[in-house]
């Protein structure tokens, strides 16, 4: 939970609205927060002056200059007012405003803000409304890469979202690209590319290259769980084999090899489990017994050496192979 | 005081857990709040809900007076819109009264009413609190909340927070989902567009993101997971996706559980992957030591409460959620919690016992299906016991819960 300090925006040279000329026709508003309220914040004077003429113009209706730069002020103090937004946005609608000057405000409120919900729905709006998203690349980029959080979700998301309605996939591949070179554990970033890549479309040739991107990257950073994740996505969800891992023998090679040179990464781990349980679960040929044991060996090594705090999990997953063996063999018998 | 265990002298056991602390400190943050702590004047129905249920995980309501408990029930309802048949549907909860005039003057109060919305995730949680404080929710008209619901339902089966001005996602269809259990009524709500939605939001993780295909994410997929439940729609995954969001949800485990893969650990995902878990009946397969090893980590000794990480401040939020992670694990001293509503199990069942309540009545009047009637027979005739949740058991035999 975030604190409010309002100082460092408004500055020091604040001048109540009652001493406003201005503002003189307005009678401020209190809230009524019942005869006895529970959980009471214990607010400014500004944040309550500026709040009692907020009530007070909205009571009244009023969408003018003035009541915009009050919505300025009020959602300073507190920018998780959505209302206070929505009146904000009504009032843009009424003076006809001239959004771009709106898109100005907001990346620098986003600047300051860049983990609230409200700040980046008022921005998706404005966007809507002015139809034009060339802004949004650069907004998103300085709020992952500028400021210091390439995890940032809202800004994926946002991102995300300018790319999808208004068609800017284009260079966005190079991006992710790039911040997965910064980072190869920045998370965010592989599922962008899976957007992106998703969009394209899964033709054998892409598939085949995010494959090969995906183990370049593990070869540099075995114990990587997004470039594992991603790798693995990449085969399931794509038409090309089934899903399924064993229809695509260079990985299968690529992970056999690394587990060889003694590579016990839990990921990798996991990947021949999975392989391996498919294989069983696949075949119906006389060496099923021997892939099962496969399974129950590396489950046992991950939870006796190598993954000892799932090692609940990674017995579970042995017992539930043998389930699913012995129904199937069960079946066969009747 | 019973509840006094962090008191015990013995240096071989495990650090304690300051049971009596964390429930000052919640008790605290039900009185008056700093100026630091303005910009959560829009959600201050969700720090009355961390505070009264965390309480009442600690087994400690007690501790709120009578008088206080009624003011807290008293100021929630207060939050109440009831629109008209001539208003739009924002029938639900207002988390804060900021948009509420101190006038007599009607033609204000009038014009006020266009920009007084009920709000989703207030509405859960000021549901939440009064089912846990023993109201029988009889001055609630379901019909009209539940038409709010249905009216923030968007055509891709998503939801908003509330009727104008707000983003669409997965927090939200959570919300709905709990509000409509709650008040066991799912009336316009479209869940086949509901499950539509959250299906699409599975990632090739088999983690689930805030909408479509953003990153995969705790928090987001509890409140896919859980939704999933609430609406009975759980079975319509397949039993190998479940598995594999078990895996995903099992990887998030590092000491304590992280929200994504490849970041820090952070108390409030003990409660969000944890309940996500137990949804799957897989929490049994996590680290009980090492994730109550973490959540101590960030507890307060000095003032009570947890924080996300070592030596951060605590605050009500990272507390209720970091207890209700350690009554995953069968933490003595803490009452068990029901994972997809959120709340204690005693609170539950107070809540299954108004649905029984509330489904008799409605057999009783005949063909007479009007949810907005019964409420007003049940406003008549259930002034009874607010109190009697306080001795009904904390077990259940729910499916809603898993053994742990």
């Amino acid at each position: 939970m975030g604190d409010s300090s309002d100082d460092e925006y408004l500055g020091t040279e604040w001048i109540p609205y009652s001493e406003r000329a201005e503002w003189a026709d307005i009678a401020p508003l209190a809230q009524d927060d019942g005869p006895n309220p529970v959980v009471s914040i214990a607010y400014s004077q500004k944040f309550r002056e500026v709040f009692d003429f907020m009530r007070a113009i909205i009571a009244k209706g009023e969408k003018s200059q003035r009541a915009l730069d009050l919505t300025t002020d009020a959602l300073r103090l507190n920018p998780a007012n959505y209302t206070v937004w929505q009146y904000r946005r009504d009032i843009l609608r009424e003076l006809k405003a001239d959004l771009n000057v709106e898109l100005d405000y907001l990346s620098e409120v986003i600047g300051q803000n860049s983990k609230n919900y409200q700040v980046w729905h008022h921005r998706r709006v404005i966007v809507e409304m002015l139809d034009d998203a060339s802004n949004e690349l650069e907004l998103t980029e300085n709020a992952l890469i500028n400021d210091g959080d390439a995890k940032n979700y809202h800004a994926w998301q946002h991102r995300q979202w300018a790319i999808r309605t208004f068609n800017l996939y284009d260079s966005e591949l190079s991006f992710v690209d790039r911040l997965i070179g910064e980072d190869q554990r920045n998370n965010s970033a592989w599922n962008q590319r899976f957007f992106v890549i998703k969009h394209l479309g899964f033709n054998p040739n892409l598939v085949d290259q995010e494959l090969i991107y995906a183990m370049n990257r593990i070869r540099i950073i075995k114990n990587n769980e997004s470039a594992w994740n991603y790798l693995v996505g990449v085969i399931r969800q794509s038409p090309y084999g089934n899903g399924l891992l064993n229809n695509h023998p260079a990985v299968v090679e690529f992970a056999e090899e690394l587990y060889q040179a003694g590579n016990r990464s839990p990921y990798l781990m996991a990947f021949l489990i999975d392989l391996y349980q498919e294989q069983t679960m696949q075949n119906e040929c006389s060496d099923r017994e021997q892939k099962a044991r496969k399974v129950y060996d590396i489950c046992d090594d991950m939870a006796s050496k190598h993954d000892v705090i799932r090692r609940k999990y990674w017995q579970y997953v042995a017992n539930h192979l043998k389930d699913q063996l012995n129904k199937s063999s069960e079946k066969a018998n009747q | 005081m019973s509840y006094h265990i962090d008191m015990e002298d013995n240096s071989t056991e495990p650090e304690p857990v300051l049971l009596s602390k964390h429930a000052k400190n919640l008790l605290r943050f039900l009185n008056m709040l700093p100026a630091r702590m303005a910009s959560h004047d829009n959600t201050r129905s969700t720090i009355v809900f961390f505070a009264v249920c965390g309480l009442d995980v600690l087994n400690s309501l007690n501790l709120v007076p009578p008088k206080m408990r009624q003011d807290i029930i008293d100021w929630i309802y207060g939050g109440l819109v009831v629109p008209r048949d001539n208003e739009k549907r924002c029938g639900g909860f207002m988390g804060c009264r900021a948009m509420v005039p101190l006038t007599e003057n009607s033609e204000v109060l009038e014009c006020m009413r266009k920009y007084q919305w009920g709000h989703l995730a207030m509405t859960y949680t000021s549901i939440a609190v009064l089912v846990t404080l023993g109201d029988d929710l009889s001055r609630l008209d379901r019909k009209s909340i539940v038409d709010g619901v249905a009216a923030v339902q968007r055509p891709e089966g998503s939801f908003s927070a509330c009727i104008d001005g707000s983003e669409d996602d997965m927090r939200f269809v959570y919300c709905a989902a709990t509000i409509c259990h709650m008040l066991d009524y799912w009336g316009d709500v479209d869940k086949e567009a509901m499950f539509q939605f959250i299906e699409k939001s599975l990632r090739y993780d088999y983690g689930f993101s805030q909408e479509l295909e953003g990153e995969a994410h705790g928090g987001t997929t509890f409140c896919a997971l859980a939704a999933l439940q609430l609406s009975g729609q759980l079975d319509r995954l397949h039993a190998a996706t479940l598995e594999r969001i078990k895996r995903w949800l099992i990887f998030r485990q590092v000491d304590g559980f992280q929200g994504r893969p490849n970041k820090p650990v952070d108390t409030c995902y003990s409660f969000w992957i944890g309940a996500s878990l137990c949804i799957l009946n897989g929490f049994e397969l996590t680290d009980y030591a090492k994730n109550r090893e973490y959540i101590l980590s960030t507890q307060d000794t000095l003032v009570g409460g947890f924080a996300k990480w070592p030596q951060a401040t605590p605050d009500p939020f990272h507390t209720y959620l970091g207890l209700c992670g350690l009554a995953f694990t069968g933490e003595p001293g803490l009452s068990a919690v029901m994972p997809s509503l959120n709340m204690s199990m005693a609170a539950y069942v107070h809540l299954q016992h108004l649905h029984e309540v509330w489904r008799s009545k409605s057999n009783e009047g005949k063909e007479d299906h009007d949810l907005t009637l019964s409420s007003a027979v049940q406003q008549l005739k259930l002034v009874e016991d607010g109190e009697a949740k306080a001795t009904t058991a904390t077990t259940s035999t729910s499916p809603l819960i898993s053994a742990q």
